[in-house]
């Protein structure tokens, strides 16, 4: 029977990276609507 | 300080809490032994998810009592938590799919679960077009109202969808009448990421109200 843990790192990773990005994008989208006039 | 700044502040924060909690998972949580490292998707999917409830039941909430007493700040605050809350429900959509392709084999599939909260999201998309497309405020709101809680009724129906029909999502293991069955580590994490991602919710939606705010008083004068 095969014991070992899954390796899939990869897909943390790209999770991780993801939520910030769009968090930070939809930050970034509400600092520029609030400077328009 | 203004409502927008002390937002910003909030989210500025959250975002720096939220690279506390990475630590936290990656470091100092135990590797799940069946799912490897993807389970600590788990930190971000399941808090993300949980605020998109909590975004839409406060839709509902402040949608229902618009209805009552039409108080514009109601409308206002409805139209910042649907649109945070869509924000949200997209994390959920994007995180699921990367978590599901390791553990399920597939991406995506088309049950109950998945499907209503990829309709919620569009639900959330079709409230925002709705307020885009009518001009007179009171209509917009009153419509608008009705959508929010058509959503929130939604969300009733998306947390139970996994006790009434098959589905490869697992059932919830910590919002349910029992205790959570999860270990003490994992279940601080996850609720630490929650309170972060709750610090966010308050942050955007802070921002988008006053965004709200200045737009009717431009309106109005």
């Amino acid at each position: 029977m095969d014991n070992s843990i899954p390796q899939n790192a990869g897909y943390l990773i790209a999770a991780y990276i993801l939520v910030p990005t769009i968090l930070i994008a939809y930050a970034v989208s509400l600092y520029r609507r609030s400077l328009r006039p | 300080m203004t409502i927008a700044q002390k937002g910003r502040w909030l989210v500025v924060t959250g975002l720096v809490m939220l690279g506390g909690v990475y630590v936290r998972a990656l470091a100092f949580t135990p590797v799940e032994r069946f799912q490897g490292l993807a389970q600590k998707i788990f930190y971000v999917h399941v808090p993300a998810a949980v605020t998109t409830e909590l975004a839409v039941i406060l839709l509902g909430l402040a949608s229902v009592f618009y209805l009552f007493l039409r108080d514009p700040r109601l409308d206002r605050f409805a139209e910042a938590s649907a649109e945070v809350g869509m924000v949200f429900a997209a994390i959920v959509l994007t995180t699921g799919p990367i978590w599901g392709k390791p553990i399920w084999g597939t991406w995506w599939t088309w049950d109950a679960r998945l499907t209503s909260t990829l309709f919620l999201f569009f639900l959330l998309a079709g409230y925002q077009v709705l307020r885009g497309a009518v001009t007179d405020g009171s209509l917009r709101a009153r419509y608008s109202a009705v959508l929010g809680i058509c959503a929130v009724v939604l969300v009733g129906f998306i947390h139970l969808s996994v006790y009434l029909f098959p589905t490869l999502h697992p059932q919830p293991i910590v919002l349910k009448p029992s205790k959570p069955s999860l270990p003490a580590e994992m279940l601080l994490t996850l609720v630490l990421s929650f309170g972060v991602f709750v610090v966010l919710y308050i942050g955007f939606v802070m921002q988008r109200y006053a965004i709200a705010t200045r737009r009717a008083e431009t309106l109005h004068g």
